[in-house]
């Protein structure tokens, strides 16, 4: 960054101050309510101002387009921009990407990616799972080798989310065959635009093609795009794991019809009235019921933020993700109890049907992706509960002996 | 109704389950539910061939003339397979409506059609609210005999727009009446409706001045429109029960074969407790299915409950048999190529297609006295 003056420390009020002050003097609204909000140019512009003023990422340190503010006062820069409804902060909580390479990326790496990855100028992705390694992640086979300056990869990927569009992932792949499986690990930034690196789309459940394969044949990774030390892309991993599934227990992508529900209105209230169904005695106690675990999963998450330093988890945030995960599904059953036949139905004319289908089949991707509720509550069990592990057959044997799936 | 014996009975499920296996296989279902009727016509001859498009008709109407008991179980591996056809429309709820309507003119007219399956009937029964109820019915009957004259609005009606044959519930002046439509005829509007349950076909139709003939009925309408219904409701439940089982089967295989951590997913508790409970719900559904079939068959006293119970029991079971069945499968079945879907999908379609899980469990009390 070219500014990596520090800044000087100020008090709450100040902080509050002049974030209001620059959002009142940058923020307008029209960039959310434009033909093409979220992907068009004018979001892309308020994103760039917002990172080159430093609220992206405030708190990080200055030489990383941060102010090394402290938990508390980003929050105060948080709700600042929530009460005006400016998106582009926080990405020091919620940008798995920049989060990871920050923590763990060289310098050169940092230097070419962050400021980009922060104003959304370059797409990424995941290259984690593969065919034989989903929830047994340190079981992936994809060869990362070392030739000069460069790695050489191959294998094979699949579910990769964004992979037809993205210019790099973020790759798992095995260095070393000869130690056991959680040792032999390494964590790259691929990049995606080359010609070892074919993307092959997989049309998923809800009829939308996000996910694909990726078949990576002497796929080139420089050097310096390693993140971590050689062998310990297991420990960058959890790093990493750790952004995507807070970011997970957080939200998640909403009704896919585009029709607004009534202003204010609770929309599963808002709903149900319109369905005629509100005075129905028992779907008045589901959605009572759904409205609370949302409720508690937001109160939960704030409680969490609230306690604790950047990048630490802790343990009401390892639960946003299962909590979502029942959110989700339990609001698409809701939901389709509440139009009844109506459910049958779907397509562009059928609009609330087609909300509460999506959910239903999109609940899944809270519930296996970033992880399955099951390992979920694993991970649950035995790092938040301290509960002890279930003894694993292959974690000590080097990996070459390790049975396949 | 003849009599059919264990043995017949079982070689019945052994041919049904043959013709299946060759016939609807996961890519015959997929080719049939891309189509615009939505079900292959060479397999529909083949299952009237059989005797299932007549399954429930009288001999002397040209079907098997064979009960719930048979209808179940031919139901349980239509809905293991997926199967897609205009049986449950044609076979069972309008020809049943005929049968309890009682008007042998129009028995004898076209009976003889559905049971060879070469006429494909349907009922029109509920308007937009899609409430299975006489309060559901949305078309008014006016005019008198030799010229009826339909207006309004009949909706999710399985397979409308394939239909040769339309039975439309309707007010008329004196009640509630059945009247028989020409699909073809002025006045008569067919929409498809675009489906979650890709295997499935509906359409909503719009009466303008259509005309119409009066079926007669021997007595009381809605209680033959009820009859036609709890054998429908029987085949349903077979179809769910048969389907949550399918896809119990092939999910129990999956977490045997599929290897995490060194290990069959199977394996994990998780994963193991999840399948047991899906096999209590499965049996379950069986038991419940073939209890309603059971209790219809012998007309028995408690035959109305059972078949209510058997309504949200075994809806209730497919329902969470095939989505926990994603689950249990991971990414994979989250992909459009993987049949857990296409059961998802059937299922969820399946607990409304009647009426909701709900109604049916309000129903049950009210049978049981509460
Ligand atoms: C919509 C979607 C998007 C995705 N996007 C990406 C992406 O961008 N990048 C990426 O790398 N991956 C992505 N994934 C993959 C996702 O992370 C995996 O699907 C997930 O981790 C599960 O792995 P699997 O599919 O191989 O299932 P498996 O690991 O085979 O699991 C099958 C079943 O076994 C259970 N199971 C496995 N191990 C255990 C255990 N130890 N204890 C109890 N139960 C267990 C699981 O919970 C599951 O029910 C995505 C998946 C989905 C559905």
């Amino acid at each position: 960054m070219d500014d990596a003056a520090p800044l000087a420390p100020a008090s709450d009020d100040q902080i509050r101050d002049e974030v209001a002050g620059w959002l009142k003097a940058n923020w307008d609204p029209s960039v959310l309510t434009s033909a093409q909000a979220g992907r068009g140019e004018a979001y892309r512009a308020w994103i760039a101002k917002v990172v080159e003023a430093r609220w992206a990422a405030p708190r990080w340190p200055v030489e990383w387009f941060g102010r090394g503010l402290s938990n508390e006062q980003a929050r105060i820069v948080e709700r600042e921009f929530a009460r005006v409804g400016a998106p582009g902060t926080g990405q020091d909580r919620t940008q798995l990407y920049a989060n990871t390479l920050l923590a763990k990326g060289t310098e050169a790496l940092k230097a070419k990616l962050i400021g980009p990855i922060l104003r959304g100028e370059i797409v990424m992705c995941l290259l984690y799972s593969e065919p034989g390694a989903g929830s047994d992640l340190a079981g992936v086979r994809t060869r990362a080798e070392l030739d000069g300056d460069h790695y050489v990869v191959n294998g094979q990927k699949v579910w990769t989310s964004t992979a037809a569009t993205a210019d790099y992932g973020m790759l798992i792949a095995r260095t070393n065959w000869d130690v056991p499986k959680h040792q032999g690990l390494s964590f790259f930034f691929l990049p995606m635009k080359q010609p070892g690196v074919e993307v092959r789309p997989l049309r998923q459940i809800t009829d939308e093609s996000h996910f694909n394969e990726v078949f990576l044949t002497d796929a080139i990774v420089p050097a310096e795009n390693l993140l971590g030390e050689l062998g310990q892309g297991w420990s960058v991993l959890q790093t990493a794991l750790a952004y995507e599934r807070s970011v997970m227990g957080e939200g998640a992508r909403g009704p896919r019809s585009g029709v607004a529900e009534a202003a204010g209105e609770e929309p599963l209230i808002a709903l149900a009235r319109e369905a005629g169904v509100l005075a129905d005695p028992m779907l008045r106690q589901d959605i009572a019921r759904v409205i609370a675990y949302k409720k508690l999963n937001a109160l939960n998450t704030a409680r969490a933020k609230a306690d604790l330093a950047q990048g630490t988890s802790s343990p009401v945030m390892s639960l946003g993700k299962l909590a979502m995960s029942r959110i989700l599904h339990e609001e698409a059953r809701l939901r389709t109890a509440i139009l009844g036949a109506a459910s049958l139905l779907e397509g562009p004319d059928h609009p609330r049907a087609e909300d509460a289908n999506f959910l239903t089949l999109n609940a899944y991707f809270t519930s296996i992706g970033g992880g399955t509720d099951q390992i979920q509550r694993n991970i649950i069990g035995e790092r938040v509960l301290g509960l002890p592990k279930e003894p694993e057959v292959d974690r000590d044997v080097p990996f070459r002996e390790v049975r396949g799936g | 109704m003849a009599t059919i014996s264990a043995d017949e009975r079982g070689a019945l499920r052994d041919s049904v389950r043959r013709l299946l296996a060759d016939h609807s296989a996961e890519a015959d279902v997929r080719r049939a539910m891309e189509t615009e009727a939505g079900y292959d016509a060479e397999l529909w001859r083949r299952l009237a061939e059989m005797g299932l498009a007549g399954l429930v008709i009288e001999e002397d109407f040209g079907g098997a003339g064979a009960g719930p008991l048979e209808l179940e179980l031919v139901m349980e591996e239509a809905g293991a397979a997926l199967l897609c056809s205009p049986l449950l429309a044609s076979g069972v709820l309008a020809a049943e409506l005929l049968r309890a309507l009682g008007d042998e003119e129009a028995k004898t007219r076209l009976l003889p059609g559905i049971a060879a399956g070469t006429a494909i009937a349907t009922v029109a029964l509920t308007g937009d609210a899609g409430t299975w109820t006489p309060e559901g019915v949305a078309v008014t009957a006016a005019g008198g005999p030799g010229d009826w004259r339909l207006e309004g609005v009949a909706s999710y009606v399985m397979h409308g727009q394939n239909a040769d044959v339309l039975l439309v519930l309707a007010n008329a002046s004196d009640g509630l009446g059945v009247f028989e439509v020409d699909p073809a005829a002025a006045g008569v509007a067919i929409a498809a409706l675009p489906t979650f349950d890709h295997t499935l076909r509906l359409a909503r139709i719009s009466f303008e001045g259509a005309p119409a003939s009066k079926l007669k009925a021997a007595g009381p309408v809605w209680d033959a429109v009820q009859q036609a219904l709890n054998l429908a409701l029987v085949g349903l439940s077979g179809e769910q029960a048969g389907g949550a089982r399918r896809v119990l089967d092939f999910t129990v295989d999956y977490a045997k074969a599929r290897i995490q951590f060194g290990r069959a997913i199977g394996s994990f508790q998780a994963i193991k407790h999840m399948a047991s409970d899906l096999l209590l719900e499965s049996e379950s559904a069986i038991s419940a299915a073939r209890n309603a079939a059971r209790a219809l068959a012998e007309d028995a006293p408690d035959a109305e409950a059972a078949i209510s119970l058997a309504a949200f029991a075994c809806a209730e079971a497919f329902s969470l048999t095939t989505a926990t069945s994603i689950q249990m499968h991971g990414g994979i079945a989250f992909t459009w190529a993987h049949p857990a879907h296409l059961y998802l999908r059937r299922a969820r379609a399946d607990a409304q297609l009647f009426g909701p899980p709900a109604y049916y469990r309000e129903r049950y009390i009210q049978q049981l006295g509460g």
